[in-house]
C-alpha cells in the first residue's frame, strides 16, 4: 500500500541513507517494528552502524514500534502529527520507551521522491487545464484559437471562445483567429513553465503565429498562468529550517519564602503558609495571599500524608530540565490535599509509577486516595527531595 | 491641550549589582506596598484598581509569560493585567493611553528587570536579532552601539574626553541619589583607561548591569485628588519606531527621535524646549548617547554634541541630574527610572539634587538596536 504516495518499505529501505551515525552515539540497541499488515522490520544500531532486516522475527527486540502502515508513513512524512498519533493509541511502544526515544535523533527526515513528468504528461495537464484557467474578463467576444504542437509528445488542439465561454477540442479547425505553431512539444512545455522566453522560440524559427498576432500576445492575459503541478510554490530548497539550542545560563532565586519551603523538604517537612485574612493554606508557600493582597507570614507545617484531589497520567512526557534525560512514561501527575490543609489549596506531585492505575481523585465530601511522600535519601533543598507519593496502605 | 493623566504616587527598589536574595517578585512586592500606603487607593471594583500593567522581558526573566507568575504580588489577581515587554516609557504610554480612551480611570503601573538572573546580558539581547543573520554575526546591543557610537563620535566630533566626562558626571550625580546604585567613585582617567567593550566602547562607557523594579499609580484628571495632594501631569508622549536592520538607516540622523520628540511637543501644547522645559532625563545606555539624544530632541544643533559636552550643556539644561543608567538602571526600566527623577524633581522632592522652579521635565527612552525604538514624555506640574 503507498500513503501519500509513500511505501512503508521506501521508509526502511532508506534507512541506511538516512542514518546519522551522530545520532545514534553510545546507543547499542535492536529495536523492531510492526506495521500491521505491512511486516515486520528489525533495525540493529551499534557502535554507529546500522543494519535494516525485515524479518518476522522481533523477539529480541528492546523495543517495538506497533502501528498501521498509515500512520508509520505520516509520521515520517510529517503528514501525521507523532505526539497525537501516540496519544490517542494509534501507535504503541512496546518494551523499553526511554530507548525507543533514542531512535528519534538517529535518522535524517525521510523526503519523498517526486515522479517526474514527461513532456507528454505535461501537454495533456496543460491542455486538460486549459478551460479551468479561462479569464472571460480578458477574453475577446469571440475567437478561435488553435494550437499546433509538433513532435511526438504534441498534438492539436482548437480553444473556441464564445460569449465568456471558452470550449477546448482535440481538432483542427480550418477557420481560426489566430494559430500557434510550436515545432517541439518540449519548447512549449519551457515556455509554458517560464523556462524560455516565447519571443525567443519565434525568433529563432521553433514557433510561429499565424492571423492575429495582437491576440496571441494577449494568451497570458485571458488564461491563467499555467501552475506547474510538481513545484509547490517556493522552490524546498530556498526553505532552511535552522536547529538551534537558545541557551543562557541563569542564576534563579528563592527569595526567603521559597527558600524556607524547599529548606524545610530537607528535614523531611512540608510547609505551608497561611494567610493572616482568609486562613488559606499556600503551597508552595508564597510572599503574599493573592486573594486577599496581604503579606503571608505565619507558617504551619503540613502533611505529609494526604489525599488525591487531581490525577493525570502523562503519556508524552517534557524532559527534565534539570537532566535532559526523557522521563518514562506513562507517569502520574496529582495535586494532592495534604493533611491540615483545605479546599483546592493542593500540592502537585507525582505518583509511584506501579500504582497510578490504583489511585482516584476526590470530588467534594468524598476522599480520594490517601497517599503518602517517599523520601529521598538525599536531600539537597529540591521539590525531588520527595521522590513521589504512594498510596498510603 | 488634550486631556491630562495624572501620576499619583511612585514607589521603587534601591539599584542594586546583584540582589542575589530576592526573586523578582520580592522586588515588586516592595513597590507594590509602596505605592498602597503612599495612596490608599483599593481594589475596589467600583472604584480601587481594575487594570494593572507591567512591563518585564520574558527572555530575561528565562519564562515563558513571566507576568503570569507574579499576578500576586502586583495585586493583579481577578483583575485585568497586561504586561509590556518594551521599555518601561512605552509601557507608561500604554497606562496613560488606558485612561485617556476612558477603558478604566486608575491603573497601576509595575516593573521590573532582573540583570543579575542571565549570566550574560549580551546573550540576552543577541536574541533580540534575526536567526538567520545579525544573531549569527554576533550582534548584541553593546557591539550595535558602538558601531552608531563610532559615526556619531565622528560627526559630532566627540572625543574621549567628552565621553569620560559624561560618565564621571552621571557617577557624581547619582551619589546624591538614594535610589541610585552604588558605585566607586571614577575618574575621567579610570574611565579612560577601562577595557574596551566594542571600540570606541569601553566598559565604563556602558550603563552596569543592574537589578531594579518600581512602581507608579496613574488615574484620570478627574480623580487625582482621591489619591494625592500633589499630582504629576502626563501632558505628552509619543513613540517612533525605526528600521529593525541597521544596514536601512542612517545611525546618526537621530529620526525617530526627532519624530517622537515633535509629536510629543506637540499634544503638551510646547513650542521652546530650551525655554520651556527645566529638566531633561536621557538615555545613557552608553555615553555617547546622551549629546547624541540631546541633539534629537533639539537641545542641541545636530553635529554639535561634543562641543555641547565642553559648553557644561548638560548642567546648564539639568540633564539626568538623576545619574541616568550610565550609573545603573537595568535595559528595560531606564524609562521609568527617569519617569520617576522627573516625578520627584516637579514634586520638589529631589532632596540634595533638587533642580529649582522646575515646572516641566522631559524624559526619553530608547530599547531596540542603536536607538531603534524612541519614546518621549512630557511631565508638567
Amino acid at each position: 500500500m503507498e500513503y501519500w504516495g509513500v511505501k512503508v518499505s521506501d521508509i526502511f529501505d532508506t534507512m541506511n541513507d538516512r542514518f546519522r551515525p551522530e545520532g545514534a552515539k553510545g546507543v547499542t540497541a535492536k529495536f523492531g517494528y510492526d506495521i500491521t499488515g505491512e511486516g515486520k522490520w528489525k533495525i540493529i544500531v551499534s557502535e554507529g552502524l546500522l543494519e535494516v532486516i525485515k524479518t518476522d522475527d522481533i523477539s529480541d527486540c528492546v523495543a517495538v514500534m506497533v502501528c498501521d502502515g498509515e500512520t508509520f508513513v505520516g509520521i515520517n512524512i510529517g503528514k501525521v502529527d507523532a505526539a497525537n498519533a501516540f496519544t490517542s493509541g494509534k501507535v504503541k511502544i512496546e518494551g523499553d520507551f526511554g530507548q525507543f526515544g533514542k531512535t528519534a535523533k538517529m535518522f535524517k527526515k525521510y523526503v519523498p521522491k517526486k515522479a517526474a513528468m514527461s513532456t507528454r504528461d505535461y501537454i495533456l495537464d496543460m491542455f486538460g487545464t486549459l478551460v479551468s484557467r479561462f479569464q472571460p474578463q480578458n477574453a475577446p467576444q469571440e475567437a478561435v484559437i488553435v494550437y499546433d504542437i509538433g513532435g511526438a509528445d504534441g498534438g492539436v488542439w482548437t480553444a473556441y471562445i464564445k460569449d465568456g465561454k471558452c470550449e477546448l477540442k482535440e481538432e483542427r479547425a480550418e477557420k481560426f483567429t489566430v494559430k500557434l505553431e510550436v515545432q517541439d512539444a518540449k519548447d512549449w512545455v519551457d515556455v509554458m513553465l517560464g523556462k524560455v522566453d516565447a519571443f525567443s522560440l519565434l525568433s529563432a524559427g521553433k514557433a510561429a503565429i499565424v492571423g492575429e498576432t495582437q491576440l496571441a500576445l494577449k494568451l497570458g492575459e485571458i488564461f491563467k498562468k499555467y501552475q506547474d503541478p510538481m513545484a509547490s510554490g517556493t522552490p524546498e530548497q530556498e526553505l532552511i529550517v535552522l536547529k538551534k539550542i537558545i541557551s543562557v545560563d541563569q542564576k534563579f532565586s528563592t527569595g526567603p519564602v521559597m527558600g524556607k519551603f524547599l529548606n524545610a523538604l530537607k528535614e523531611k517537612k512540608i510547609l505551608g503558609n497561611k494567610c493572616p485574612k482568609c486562613g488559606r493554606i499556600q503551597l508552595p508557600a508564597r510572599e503574599v495571599c493573592a486573594v486577599c493582597r496581604v503579606r503571608v507570614d505565619e507558617w504551619v507545617e503540613v502533611g505529609p500524608k494526604g489525599q488525591v484531589r487531581y490525577m493525570e497520567y502523562v503519556y508524552y512526557a517534557s524532559p527534565d530540565p534539570l537532566t535532559g534525560e526523557t522521563r518514562e512514561t506513562p507517569y502520574g501527575m496529582a495535586n494532592i490535599l495534604l493533611d491540615g490543609c483545605q479546599g483546592n489549596d493542593t500540592f502537585a506531585h507525582l505518583i509511584r509509577r506501579d500504582q497510578i492505575d490504583r489511585i482516584k481523585g476526590g470530588k467534594d465530601d468524598v476522599s480520594g486516595t490517601r497517599v503518602r511522600p517517599v523520601w529521598n535519601e538525599h536531600r539537597t533543598g529540591s521539590i525531588f527531595d520527595i521522590k513521589y507519593f504512594e498510596i498510603d496502605e | 491641550m488634550q486631556k491630562r493623566v495624572a501620576i499619583c504616587a511612585v514607589a521603587q527598589i534601591k539599584n542594586d549589582p546583584n540582589l542575589w536574595y530576592a526573586r523578582f517578585q520580592n522586588m515588586l512586592l516592595e513597590c507594590f506596598e509602596g505605592i498602597m500606603s503612599q495612596t490608599n487607593v483599593t481594589f475596589d471594583m467600583e472604584k480601587g484598581i481594575r487594570t494593572v500593567i507591567t512591563c518585564s522581558d520574558d527572555v530575561w526573566d528565562a519564562r515563558t509569560i513571566s507576568n503570569n507568575g507574579m499576578t500576586d504580588v502586583v495585586g493583579a489577581h481577578f483583575r485585568g493585567e497586561e504586561k509590556m515587554a518594551q521599555e518601561s516609557l512605552n509601557g507608561l504610554g500604554y497606562a496613560m493611553a488606558s485612561i485617556l480612551s476612558g477603558h478604566d480611570d486608575v491603573v497601576l503601573f509595575m516593573g521590573h528587570m532582573k540583570e543579575s538572573q542571565p549570566e550574560s546580558r549580551n546573550m540576552c539581547t543577541n536574541l533580540a536579532f534575526d536567526p538567520f543573520y545579525c544573531r549569527p554575526l554576533g550582534m548584541d546591543f553593546v557591539n550595535v552601539n558602538a558601531m552608531q557610537a563610532r559615526a556619531y563620535m565622528e560627526k559630532a566630533k566627540i572625543t574621549e574626553e567628552h565621553l569620560a566626562k559624561v560618565v564621571v558626571r552621571a557617577r557624581k550625580n547619582a551619589s546624591k541619589n538614594p535610589f541610585a546604585r552604588e558605585n566607586d567613585p571614577v575618574s575621567e582617567e579610570d574611565v579612560m583607561k577601562s577595557p574596551l567593550l566594542a571600540d570606541p566602547l569601553r566598559q565604563l562607557h556602558y550603563y552596569p548591569s543592574t537589578d531594579w523594579a518600581f512602581g507608579m499609580l496613574l488615574c484620570s484628571e478627574e480623580r487625582a485628588k482621591e489619591f494625592t495632594d500633589k499630582p504629576v501631569w502626563i501632558t505628552g508622549y509619543a513613540s517612533c519606531m525605526d528600521s529593525y536592520f541597521l544596514g536601512d538607516k542612517d545611525l546618526t540622523s537621530n529620526f525617530s527621535l526627532k519624530n517622537a520628540t515633535e509629536r510629543a511637543l506637540k499634544k503638551a501644547g510646547i513650542k521652546d524646549i530650551k525655554k520651556d522645559i527645566q529638566l531633561f532625563e536621557l538615555c545613557d545606555h552608553a555615553a555617547y548617547q546622551l549629546p547624541m539624544w540631546a541633539e534629537g530632541i533639539g537641545l542641541v544643533n545636530d553635529g554639535y554634541g561634543g562641543r555641547w559636552v565642553d559648553d557644561g550643556g548638560m548642567d546648564e539644561f539639568n540633564v539626568n541630574v538623576s545619574g541616568g543608567m550610565l550609573n545603573g538602571n537595568p535595559l528595560l526600566l531606564g524609562g521609568a527610572a527617569r519617569a520617576i527623577e522627573c516625578f520627584y524633581q516637579l514634586r520638589g522632592e529631589a532632596g540634595e539634587r533638587q533642580v529649582k522652579g522646575a515646572k516641566r521635565a522631559l524624559a526619553q527612552s530608547t530599547y531596540g538596536a542603536a536607538g531603534q525604538h524612541q519614546a518621549v514624555v512630557i511631565f508638567e506640574v
